[in-house]
C-alpha cells in the first residue's frame, strides 16, 4: 500500500489489479467502481458496439447471481448505481452509505466475472436496438456521430459507441463472450474508491473479492487516428426542425500539456458568460451555442457548435467564425481568464464534497493520465493558465481557416 | 437589538434534530445534531437555514412565489421571459457587468420558472456568500429590463419552441400537461408563439412589478454559513421591496381530463406518457405514495424495469415519477419504444400499475424504503442537494422538515398502507399521450 502526498492510497494485487483510493474525512458516503480500459475504439468493424453490449450483459448474470439478484442487491443497498461506455472506456459504479461499501464492491466485482448468459443475450439485444432507435431521434447524438464519421474516417473512433442496428443485430453471444474474456481482467482494469473509508479495509475487500482473478495480457495498443480536421460532413434530413452546425479545429489530446489552455480558451469563447453568449445568443441568432474540446488519449478537437433555425444557419456560422477570428487575432484578456478560474474554484469545492463526483473525476484522470489528480492539483493546473499561455496555445493549435465543418438538419448547408 | 455592519440582529427560531446520517453511522468529532432555522423576517421574506459542518461551499436559493399561473392568458411564455431578462441589467450594473460581478466571486448560478414559483439558486465559497446574496438582491429588486434584451429574449423564446420539436420527451411532456393539470396549471414554460409574439418590454416590467415582492419570497441557505449574519443581511437587502397584497400562496385546482391523445411525428420511436392524480406532498399518504412509486419504478429491480425492459426487451428507458404543484400531485409513467411494440408496452405499463394493488411483497416494500432512505443519506453529502430539499420543504410544508423525520415516515409504511392508498386512488381514468409515427390501438377502441 502506497500513500501519496496528495492524499491518494494505491495498491496493486498480486494478479495485477490496481486499486486507487481517496479517503474523504468529512463525508458520510462512499462511491466505488471498476474502470475497464476498453471502449468502442478498441473494437473491430464487425464487432462495433460490442463494448457497450458487454456493459449491458454484465448486469445479466454471473456464476453466483442471476440478473434479478444483481439488481435486487443493488437496490437493497439503496445504491445510486449505473454503468457507461465511451469511445475509450467502460465504467461500472455504485454510491452507497459507507456501511454498504463492502457489499457494493463485492457485487461489482462479481459482475466483472460475468458469464454473459446465453439465455439473456437475445432479450438484451432488443433493448440495445431500442437504445439505438432512441439515439437516432436525438439531434445531439446524430451530430456527435457525424463529426466522428467525418473527421476520423476509416478509424475506429468513427464508429458509434452503441454500434449500428446491423452490427449489433448480427452479433452472437459467443463473440461477446470471447471479447469479454479478452478485456475484463486485471491488466485492463482499475478499482477506484472515494469516500469515508479506511484504505486498508478497501484493500482487504479487493483482495477477498478480486484476488483470484487470473492475469492476462493487456488489450492491443491503439492506432493513432489520421490528422483530418478539414472537409465537410453534411447530412440533410427533414427529421429535425433545427440545423446543427459545428466548426472543427485540431486540439491537444487528453494527455497533452496544452489541454488546460485549450479548455480555458473554449470557456472564454463558448462557456458561461462567454463571447458566444453575449455576441451570438444575445444577438438573437441562436439559443444554444457553445465551444468545447473533445479529447481522446492520442488526439483532440476543438468544436464550436450551435443549433439554429434553418433561416439562421449562415448567420450562426458567420458569427462563430467572426468570434474565432477575433480571439485568434487578439487573444484573451486577463479578466476573462480570471473569471474561468473563479468558477473552477467553486466547482472544485463542490466536487470535493461528494464521493460520487470525485469518483467520476478519478476515473477520467486514471484512464487518460494514468494517475488521479487531487482537487488542489487540478486547481493549480487551471491557475497556471494566463493570456500569454493561451497566446502560445493559439500558435500551436491555430483556429484558422483550415477547419472542418459538420452540418446536420433540413438545410442544404454549406453549399459547395 | 444588536447593530452589526450587515444589519440588525434578528432572533431566529431554531430546532435541533439527530442528523440524517447519524442514524446509520457516527463519526467521532462531528456533531450528530443538525440545527434548522425558520423565521419570517421583518422585511417579509420567509427564511430557513441548515448550517452543515465541514462543508466547503454555501448554497442558497431565492424562491419567488409566482410563476406560469400568473401569466395573462394572452401572454403565455411571459414568466420565462421575465426570468431570462431579470439579469440583463440593474440600476447599478449593465447586463454583462452583472454577469462579470458574479464571476468575480465564482458564483455558480442557476434559475428556472415553474407553475407556481421562480427559483434562483447559487453555490459559492463561504467567503463570497455575502457578495453573492447582495448581487442577487440587486438583480431581483432593481432590474431595468433594457428593451433590446427583452426583444432578443422573445425572439430566442420563439426559437426554443422550434428546438422543443426536436426533443421528443420534452414535447410529449408539453402535450400531456393541459389534460393532466388543466388550462392554468398545465401551461408550458415556453408558452406559445402567439403569446410570445405579443410580449413587450412593458409586459415584462409589469409582471415583475406585480409579482416580485419580499412577502412573496422564500430564501433558504445550506452549508458553510453564519446563519444570523445571513438572515440580517437578507432583511436589510429586501426591506421595503415590492408591494403585493397577494402572498403567492394560493393553491390552484388541478383540472384532470382523462383520455387518449396522439400527436403524429416521424420518429424512430413512439414516446409514451401516462398520468393520473396522486396526493399532495403534505398529505399523510405522501410517504406511502413515494414507496409505491419506488416499487413501481425506483431502480433496476423495480416492476417497470423488470417487466417492460428485462423480461420483454421492449424499451431502453422506462420510469415512474411524481410531480407536485402546491396542494396537488400527479403520477407519471413513461417509456419509448419502436412503433410496432407500442401497444405491448402500454398494455404492460397498465397491467403493472394495476397489479400493484394485489401482490406487493414485504421484500419489495423494504427495498423501496431503503432506496429512498439511503439516497437521502448519500446525496446529503452534496450541499446543493440539501438546499433543494430544504427549499422544497418550505414551499410545500411551509417549514423545514428534517430528513430524519421524512425518513421515519417512509420507514413506517406497510403493505396495508400501500393497498389502501392504491384502492383510494384508482388508475381507471388516465391521461395517455403518445408521440410518434402511429397512434396507440387502445383495447377499448
Amino acid at each position: 500500500m502506497v500513500s501519496s502526498d496528495n492524499g491518494f492510497v494505491e495498491h496493486t494485487l498480486a494478479n495485477g489489479l490496481r486499486i486507487v483510493i481517496e479517503p474523504m474525512s468529512e463525508v458520510q458516503s462512499a462511491a466505488g467502481g471498476f474502470l475497464v480500459q476498453t471502449g468502442s475504439r478498441d473494437e473491430t468493424p464487425e464487432l462495433a458496439g460490442v463494448s457497450h453490449f458487454l456493459e449491458h450483459m454484465c448486469f445479466k448474470g454471473t456464476t453466483k447471481r442471476g440478473w434479478e439478484e444483481i439488481t435486487v442487491e443493488f437496490d437493497n443497498m439503496g445504491s445510486t448505481y449505473n454503468a457507461y461506455t465511451s469511445k475509450e472506456r467502460t465504467v461500472f459504479f455504485g454510491w452507497v452509505r459507507v456501511e454498504d461499501l463492502e457489499k457494493q464492491i463485492e457485487l461489482l466485482a462479481d459482475m466483472m466475472q460475468s458469464v454473459v448468459p446465453p439465455e439473456e443475450f437475445e432479450m438484451e439485444k432488443k433493448v440495445i436496438l431500442e437504445e439505438i432507435a432512441m439515439s437516432d431521434d436525438s439531434i445531439e447524438r446524430r451530430v456527435y456521430d457525424l463529426i466522428h464519421e467525418t473527421f476520423y474516417p476509416r478509424h475506429s473512433l468513427s464508429w458509434p459507441v452503441l454500434g449500428t442496428a446491423d452490427t449489433v443485430g448480427s452479433m452472437t453471444r459467443d463473440q461477446l463472450f470471447d471479447y469479454f474474456q479478452s478485456r475484463y481482467h486485471p491488466a485492463n482494469m482499475v478499482l477506484i474508491v472515494a469516500g469515508a473509508v479506511a484504505p486498508e479495509d478497501v484493500i482487504t475487500m479487493a483482495e477477498r473479492t478480486c484476488g483470484e482473478w487470473k492475469p492476462r495480457s493487456p488489450r492491443p495498443g491503439r492506432l493513432k487516428p489520421p490528422f483530418a480536421k478539414q472537409g465537410v460532413g453534411k447530412f440533410v434530413t427533414d427529421r429535425f426542425q433545427q440545423q446543427a452546425v459545428g466548426l472543427i479545429y485540431p486540439a491537444p489530446s487528453a494527455t497533452h500539456p496544452d489541454r488546460e489552455n485549450g479548455d480555458v480558451l473554449a470557456a472564454v469563447l463558448g462557456g458561461q458568460n462567454s463571447r458566444f453568449f453575449w455576441n451570438i445568443v444575445q444577438a438573437g441568432i441562436a439559443p444554444h451555442v457553445a465551444a468545447g474540446r473533445l479529447d481522446y488519449c492520442d488526439d483532440g478537437m476543438m468544436i464550436a457548435f450551435g443549433f439554429a433555425e434553418p433561416s439562421k444557419v449562415e448567420a450562426l456560422a458567420d458569427a462563430m467564425r467572426k468570434e474565432i477570428d477575433k480571439i485568434s487575432a487578439d487573444g484573451v484578456t486577463e479578466e476573462e481568464v480570471q473569471r474561468v478560474k473563479n468558477r473552477t474554484r467553486t466547482a472544485l469545492a463542490t466536487e470535493s464534497e461528494a464521493p460520487y463526483y470525485r469518483l467520476m473525476q478519478m476515473i477520467h484522470d486514471i484512464d487518460v493520465l494514468g494517475r488521479p489528480r487531487s482537487v488542489t492539483e487540478r486547481l493549480a493546473d487551471v491557475d497556471a493558465v494566463t493570456p500569454s499561455s493561451i497566446r502560445s496555445y493559439l500558435e500551436a493549435w491555430p483556429l484558422g481557416d483550415a477547419m472542418g465543418v459538420a452540418s446536420l438538419g433540413p438545410c442544404e448547408w454549406p453549399n459547395q | 437589538m444588536i447593530l452589526a455592519p450587515w444589519g440588525p440582529f434578528i432572533p431566529l427560531k431554531r430546532f435541533e434534530v439527530m442528523a440524517f446520517w447519524a442514524q446509520s453511522s457516527y463519526k467521532a468529532g462531528m456533531s450528530a445534531l443538525e440545527a434548522y432555522y425558520h423565521e419570517r423576517l421583518p422585511c417579509g421574506v420567509e427564511f430557513a437555514a441548515l448550517p452543515l459542518e465541514g462543508r466547503r461551499t454555501t448554497s442558497f436559493g431565492v424562491r419567488v412565489l409566482s410563476g406560469l399561473v400568473d401569466e395573462p392568458e394572452d401572454r403565455l411564455g411571459l414568466a420565462r421571459i421575465v426570468e431570462e431578462t431579470i439579469g440583463k441589467g440593474t440600476k447599478k450594473h449593465g447586463a454583462q457587468e452583472l454577469s462579470d460581478a458574479f464571476d468575480a466571486i465564482g458564483a455558480q448560478r442557476s434559475s428556472g420558472v415553474g407553475r407556481e414559483s421562480f427559483v434562483f439558486r447559487c453555490s459559492c465559497l463561504p467567503e463570497f456568500t455575502d457578495e453573492a446574496l447582495s448581487l442577487h438582491a440587486e438583480m431581483l429588486t432593481t432590474p431595468t429590463y433594457p428593451d433590446d434584451y427583452c426583444k432578443v429574449a422573445v425572439d430566442l423564446g420563439l426559437q426554443e419552441l422550434t428546438a422543443l420539436e426536436d426533443d421528443p420527451q420534452g414535447l410529449t411532456g408539453k402535450l400531456i400537461a393541459p389534460s393532466a393539470y388543466g388550462k392554468r396549471l398545465g401551461r408550458h414554460e415556453l408558452g406559445t408563439a402567439e403569446g410570445l409574439g405579443r410580449i413587450s418590454r412593458d409586459d415584462i416590467a409589469d409582471f415583475w412589478q406585480r409579482n416580485f415582492a419580499a412577502n412573496r419570497m422564500q430564501i433558504t441557505v445550506v452549508g458553510a454559513v453564519d446563519v444570523e449574519k445571513f438572515a440580517a443581511r437578507i432583511n436589510s437587502l429586501f426591506e421595503g421591496f415590492g408591494d403585493s397584497d397577494n402572498n403567492g400562496r394560493r393553491e390552484y385546482e388541478v383540472e384532470f381530463s382523462p383520455g387518449i391523445q396522439h400527436h403524429h411525428k416521424e420518429l424512430e420511436q413512439q414516446h409514451i406518457l401516462l398520468c393520473w392524480p396522486g396526493v399532495n406532498v403534505t398529505n399523510e399518504a405522501y410517504p406511502v405514495e413515494r414507496v409505491a412509486l419506488g416499487i413501481l419504478g425506483g431502480g433496476m429491480s423495480s416492476r417497470l424495469f423488470t417487466e417492460v425492459r428485462e423480461k420483454q426487451g421492449l424499451v431502453y428507458w422506462v420510469g415512474a415519477w411524481d410531480e407536485h404543484p402546491r396542494g396537488a400531485g400527479m403520477i407519471f409513467m413513461g417509456a419509448s419504444t419502436t412503433p410496432d411494440r407500442c401497444d405491448q408496452t402500454i398494455n404492460t405499463l397498465l397491467r403493472e400499475v394495476e397489479r400493484m394493488e394485489q401482490d406487493v411483497t414485504e421484500e419489495e416494500l423494504n427495498r423501496a424504503k431503503v432506496g429512498i432512505i439511503a439516497k437521502s443519506q448519500t446525496h446529503g453529502d452534496i450541499t446543493r442537494a440539501k438546499l433543494s430539499e430544504l427549499s422544497g420543504d418550505l414551499f410545500h410544508y411551509g417549514r423545514p422538515v428534517p430528513t430524519s423525520e421524512k425518513n421515519e415516515r417512509i420507514a413506517a409504511v406497510t403493505i396495508k398502507d400501500i393497498q389502501q392508498y392504491l384502492s383510494k386512488h384508482p388508475r381507471k381514468r388516465l391521461c395517455i399521450q403518445t408521440l410518434g409515427p402511429r397512434a396507440w390501438e387502445s383495447p377499448a377502441d
